[in-house]
C-alpha cells in the first residue's frame, strides 16, 4: 500500500470527522477493496454476549484451549498478585541488602535464602519453571544489586552459575523433551559470569574459615587475627553460624566442580568428579545436621513444620513466587508446592548418589552392558539431570563415550572379530542408518519411563525396516554363493553376523517395551493372560537369537585363541555344548512367563477370576490395541490373537498338574547363578525370579489340588517379588 | 481431558444422597440453557481450568455427544465428548465427566459415559480414548469395565503435576469379523456427519 492510499484509508476509517461522506470502499489495486469495519464491529459488540464466541472454521481445541480467562486466578498467569515488577518489589523492601542493620539476623537470613534456594533447586529439578522455583528469589533477579553483601553475592553468583550449567547439560541431552518446562530460561539472568563465581565463593570461605578458627581460638591467640572481625556480634552463636554458612558454601563449591568434572570429553573428568561427589554428601550431612543450632537460635517464633523450606523453620526474605509467573510460557499457572527442607537435602543425596554410580560405571563396557547398566539405572527412578549427564556422557559427536565408532561398537557387540572393526562397509547407507538406531536406543534409554515406552514401541518399526534391508542381498544372492569373490564373501558374513545382531536388539527393545507396561501400571489383571503371554514369545526369540550369535563367537574367536594356547583347548569345547550363562538367564524369565500364562489361563477357563465381559468389545481388540506397534513390525512374525487363543484356550488345573513351569524357573536360576559370582545386579535379580517361581508353584499346586472344587479360593496378583513378574496370592474369602 | 466420578467398588465416606437408579433422568445436551449447568459441574470437580470457548467448542459441534443427568430438578453429572479424524481414524474423545460427590458409586457415571460411547460408535468411530489421572482410582475402574486399555503413561500430564494414562477402546473391527463388512459398507456414506471440518489434534497439543 503506498502513502497516499494508505491515508485515504485512514480518512476513510475516521470520516466521521471531515463532514465528507463516508466513501463504502477502497479499491487496495489487486482486486478487492479496503472496506470500513466500523459499523460491523459496533453491530457485532451488541450482538456478542460475554463469552459468546464466533466460529471460524478453523476454530481447533487447541485455539479454544489457548483462550484464557483474564483475572481468572486458574488461567490467568499475568494477573497481579502482590508486584507489578521486581522493581516495584525491591522498592517496597521485600529483597533489602544488607538483609539487616543487626548483623546476626543478617546472617541468619543469609542462611535461610540459601536454605530456601536449595529446596527451590530440588523442585526445579523435579520438573517445574525455573521462573517459578529458583528465580522467584529477587536477589537473583538483580545480580548488581547483592554486590555489597560479598556472602549473598558469591552464593547467588554460584547459583546462577549452577543453573546455568544444569539447563545446558539437560537441553543438550533432550531427555527432556516430556519435561520442556525446565529449560525453559528466557528472562532470567542466566548469562556469562561463569569464570569468576568460583573465586569469589572460594575468598568468601576463606574469610569465614578464618573467622571460625578466631572464635575457637583461646583468648590469648586472637590478639594475633585481630584485624579480623567476626562474622556477627552475638560471640555464643558464631561458631554455630560459621560452620552452618562454611558447609553450605562448601557444598555449592563441589556440586559446581562436580558438574563442570561431568562436562569433560570422553568421561576423563569421571574420577574427579567422583571426589566431589563425596565432599559434596558429607557437606550435606554438615548441612543436615546444622539444623539443631539453626533451630535453638532462633530469634523468632517459628513452627518448625514438615513442609518448612529452610533448617531454622523460618520464612525466608527475599523471595516472591508470582513475580516471574509472566515470565513462564503463554499457559495458565502451574502450581508449585517448593520441596521441604528435608526433601530437598533427600533430593540431593538421592541425585548424587545416581550420578556418583554414572562415574563409576566402567568406560570399557560392551553394548550389551552398556544397555544392561542403563536398564539397571532406570530402576531406581533416576530424576532428569542425572539421567541427562547419563546420557551426555555416552554420547559426544555421535560416538560412545565421543571415543567408539558407533560401526566398531556394533561390531563388538554383533560378535565380530576386532579386524573387521574398520572395514569400509561401515559406509554403507544401511549401516550408517543402524549406526542412528543405535544412538537412538541409548538417548531413549536415557529418559523417564513413560516416554521411554512410547519412543520404544515407535522405533522397533525402525529396526525392522533396517533388518529387512540389510535381508534384502541374501535373499537375492541365494544360489549364487559359489560365485562370490573372497572379498564378497567375507563381507557377506559381516553382515550376517550383523542381520543376526539386528534381530536380537529389536527382540530386546520389545522385551523391555513390555516389561515397562508394568512399571508404568499400563495392564489390568485381566490382560496378564496376554501380556505374559506376548513377553514368552518374545524372550524365546531373543533367546533364539542371543544362542544363534554366541554359537557363531564361538566357532570363529576360540578358533584363535585355541591356536594360541592349545593346553586350555580341552576346557574350551566343554563350554561350547553348554548353553551360555546369559542365555540361560533368559531361560529362567521365559519359563516365569509361560507358567504365568498357564496359570492365568486356567484361572480364566476355569471362571475364577471375577470378570465379567466388557460391554463395547473384548479380549481380541485389548490384544490388538495393547500389542499394535510389535504386530506392526512383525515382532514377531505370524503372531496373531489367534495363536494366542490357540494356546491358552485349553488349559485348565487339570492339565498344568502334570507339568510345573514354575519348578523349572526356580531351578534354572539357582543353577545360573554360580555364572555371574561378581555381578550383584544379576544375583539379586535372580533371587527375585526365585522367589516369584517358589511362591508361584506353591500357588498352583494348591490350585491344582483345590481349584475348582473350592469356591472359596479367591486369587489376586501383586508385584511384592519382582516388578514384572507377579506373585499369586491364594486366598480363602 | 479429566474425570471426577468413582468407581462402583470406592465407598464414599461422605454423605450420600438417597435416591433410587430409576429416579435419575438423562438428558442429551439441549441447548443453551444446560451450558451454565455443565460449566458449573466441571469448575467444581475437576482440577483443570477451562474457558468458557472450551466448553462452547465441545457441546455446539457435538451436542448429541453431550448428556447429563438430573435428579429432581438437580443436575447431578454430565459428560462432554468430541470425536473427528486423528491419524488416519475417525475416533471419540472423552472430554469431561462429572458426577457430583454425593451421587457417586451408582453407576450414573457409567450410563453417561456409555451413553456417548454408544453414538460414537454408531457415528463411525473406531476408537474412543481418553486421558486421566493416574491417581483417579474410580474413573479407571470404571473405564477398565467398559473395556477401556490404559495405552499410555502421559508424564506430568496435569497442570498440577500429575501423570495421566491415555485410556482407549476399541470397537471391534469389520475386517476381524467377516459378517460385519457388509453393514459396515452400509454405513460408510454417513460415517462423516455433516460437513463439518474436524480437525486433527497433535496429541501433544491436547496438554495444556
Amino acid at each position: 500500500m503506498d502513502e497516499r492510499r494508505a491515508e485515504a484509508a485512514a480518512a476513510a476509517a475516521m470520516g466521521r470527522h471531515d463532514g465528507h461522506p463516508r466513501p463504502a470502499s477502497i479499491p487496495s489495486g489487486d482486486g478487492s477493496v479496503w472496506a470500513d469495519v466500523s459499523p460491523l464491529l459496533e453491530a457485532a459488540c451488541a450482538d456478542l454476549q460475554e463469552g459468546e464466541l464466533i466460529h471460524g472454521d478453523n476454530f481447533n481445541l487447541f485455539a479454544a484451549m489457548s483462550a484464557l480467562e483474564i483475572m481468572d486466578p486458574k488461567m490467568d498467569s499475568g494477573m497481579v498478585c502482590r508486584y507489578y515488577s521486581v522493581d516495584e518489589a525491591i522498592e517496597n523492601g521485600a529483597a533489602p541488602v544488607p538483609i539487616s542493620f543487626d548483623k546476626t539476623v543478617d546472617v541468619q537470613c543469609t542462611i535461610d535464602i540459601m536454605d530456601h534456594l536449595l529446596a527451590c533447586e530440588g523442585t526445579w529439578h523435579k520438573g517445574h519453571s525455573l521462573a517459578q522455583t529458583v528465580f522467584s528469589c529477587i536477589y537473583l533477579l538483580r545480580p548488581e544489586r547483592t554486590s555489597s553483601h560479598a556472602l549473598l553475592h558469591s552464593y547467588c553468583r554460584i547459583i546462577r552459575a549452577t543453573c546455568k550449567a544444569v539447563v545446558s547439560v539437560v537441553s543438550d541431552a533432550r531427555t527432556h523433551e516430556e519435561e520442556d518446562l525446565f529449560t525453559m530460561s528466557y528472562g532470567l539472568p542466566l548469562i556469562g559470569e561463569d569464570e569468576k563465581c568460583l573465586s569469589m565463593l572460594n575468598a568468601v570461605e576463606e574469610t569465614i574459615a578464618r573467622q571460625l578458627r578466631a572464635c575457637k581460638a583461646p583468648s590469648s591467640g586472637r590478639k594475633v587475627i585481630e584485624d579480623l572481625e567476626p562474622l556477627q556480634n552475638n560471640p555464643a552463636l558464631e561458631e554455630g553460624y560459621c560452620k552452618a554458612i562454611l558447609c553450605r558454601l562448601r557444598f555449592r563449591k563441589h556440586f559446581y566442580h562436580v558438574l563442570m568434572c561431568l562436562k569433560r570429553p570422553q568421561g576423563r573428568g569421571l574420577q574427579l568428579a567422583r571426589k566431589h561427589i563425596s565432599s559434596c554428601l558429607s557437606e550435606l550431612e554438615i548441612i543436615r545436621k546444622s539444623t539443631e543450632v539453626l533451630r535453638s537460635n532462633d530469634y523468632g517464633t517459628h513452627n518448625s513444620g514438615e513442609d518448612k523450606t529452610t533448617a531454622s523453620g523460618r520464612q525466608p526474605v527475599g523471595f516472591d513466587a508470582s513475580i516471574n509467573t509472566r515470565l513462564s510460557a503463554p499457559t495458565p499457572p502451574r502450581s508449585i508446592k517448593i520441596l521441604s527442607w528435608s526433601e530437598a537435602v533427600d533430593y540431593f543425596v538421592k541425585l548424587l548418589h545416581d550420578l556418583d554410580i554414572i562415574c563409576s560405571f566402567s568406560l570399557d563396557a560392551s553394548l550389551e552392558g552398556i544397555l544392561q547398566f542403563m536398564v539397571q539405572f532406570q530402576k531406581s527412578h533416576p530424576d532428569l539431570v542425572s539421567r541427562a549427564h547419563l546420557q551426555t556422557l555416552l554420547i559426544q559427536d555421535g560416538k560412545l563415550y565421543g571415543r567408539d565408532s558407533i560401526f566398531a561398537v556394533i561390531t563388538k557387540a554383533a560378535g565380530l572379530p576386532e579386524i573387521l572393526r574398520n572395514h569400509d562397509i561401515q559406509n554403507g547407507e544401511c549401516l550408517v542408518q543402524l549406526g542412528q538406531l543405535v544412538i537412538n536406543l541409548l538417548k531413549i534409554l536415557s529418559t523417564n519411563a513413560a516416554w521411554q515406552r512410547r519412543k520404544l514401541g515407535k522405533i522397533l518399526q525402525d529396526w525392522r525396516v533396517i533388518h529387512i534391508q540389510l535381508e534384502l542381498p541374501f535373499r537375492q544372492e541365494m544360489g549364487e554363493e559359489s560365485g562370490l569373490s573372497a572379498d564378497q564373501s567375507g563381507r557377506q558374513d559381516i553382515l550376517r553376523q550383523i542381520l543376526v545382531w539386528v534381530e536380537e536388539q529389536t527382540f530386546w527393545i520389545a522385551s523391555r517395551f513390555l516389561m515397562l507396561g508394568f512399571e508404568l501400571e499400563l495392564y489390568s489383571p485381566g490382560e496378564y493372560c496376554m501380556v505374559y503371554w506376548y513377553i514368552y514369545v518374545v524372550l524365546i526369540k531373543l533367546a533364539e537369537r542371543m544362542h544363534h550369535k554366541m554359537s557363531f563367537t564361538n566357532a570363529t574367536e576360540p578358533a584363535k585363541t585355541r591356536g594360541k594356547k592349545k593346553k586350555g583347548s580341552t576346557k574350551d569345547t566343554s563350554r561350547d555344548i553348554q548353553m551360555p550363562a546369559s542365555v540361560l538367564f533368559l531361560q529362567s524369565y521365559i519359563c516365569l512367563a509361560e507358567g504365568l500364562t498357564m496359570m492365568l489361563a486356567a484361572l480364566r477357563n476355569e471362571r475364577m477370576l471375577s470378570q465379567s465381559p466388557s460391554p463395547f468389545n473384548s479380549d481380541h481388540e485389548r490384544f490388538i490395541q495393547h500389542f499394535e506397534l510389535l504386530q506392526k513390525a512383525g515382532v514377531p512374525d505370524h503372531i496373531s490373537y489367534q495363536s494366542f487363543e490357540e494356546s491358552t484356550k485349553n488349559v485348565r488345573f487339570s492339565t498344568l498338574v502334570m507339568y510345573n513351569y514354575f519348578k523349572d524357573a526356580q531351578r534354572i536360576a539357582k543353577e545360573v547363578k554360580n555364572s555371574f559370582p561378581n555381578d550383584p545386579d544379576r544375583q539379586s535379580e535372580l533371587r527375585r525370579v526365585e522367589q516369584v517361581a517358589e511362591h508361584n508353584s506353591i500357588a498352583l499346586t494348591v490350585l491344582c489340588r483345590l481349584g475348582s472344587l473350592d469356591p472359596s479360593l479367591k486369587v489376586s496378583f501383586d508385584f511384592s517379588h519382582h516388578p514384572y513378574f507377579a506373585t499369586a496370592v491364594v486366598k480363602r474369602s | 481431558m479429566e474425570a471426577a466420578t468413582s468407581g462402583a467398588e470406592e465407598v464414599e465416606e461422605e454423605k450420600k444422597a438417597e435416591f433410587d437408579a430409576s429416579e435419575i433422568e438423562y438428558a442429551s445436551y439441549g441447548g443453551e440453557h444446560h451450558l451454565p449447568l455443565i460449566m458449573s459441574l466441571v469448575d467444581q470437580e475437576l482440577s483443570e481450568p477451562y474457558s468458557i470457548f472450551t466448553y462452547r467448542y465441545f457441546v455446539y459441534l457435538w451436542p448429541q455427544l453431550s448428556f447429563l443427568a438430573f435428579h429432581k430438578g438437580k443436575c447431578v453429572g454430565t459428560v462432554v465428548c468430541k470425536m473427528g479424524e486423528h491419524r488416519s481414524t475417525y475416533r471419540g474423545y472423552i472430554a469431561m465427566l462429572v458426577v457430583i460427590k454425593p451421587y457417586r458409586g451408582k453407576g450414573i457415571a457409567t450410563e453417561l459415559v456409555s451413553r456417548s460411547i454408544s453414538v460414537m460408535r454408531e457415528s463411525g468411530c473406531e476408537e474412543v480414548t481418553l486421558e486421566a489421572e493416574v491417581t483417579n482410582k474410580g474413573a479407571l475402574a470404571l473405564y477398565g469395565r467398559l473395556g477401556f486399555i490404559r495405552a499410555k503413561r502421559l508424564f506430568r500430564y496435569y497442570l498440577n503435576g500429575v501423570d495421566a494414562f491415555r485410556l482407549k477402546l476399541l470397537f471391534p473391527q469389520p475386517e476381524l469379523h467377516p459378517s460385519l463388512v457388509m453393514m459396515a459398507n452400509d454405513d460408510a456414506s454417513q460415517r462423516h456427519p455433516a460437513n463439518r471440518p474436524l480437525e486433527e489434534i497433535p496429541e501433544e497439543q491436547e496438554r495444556f
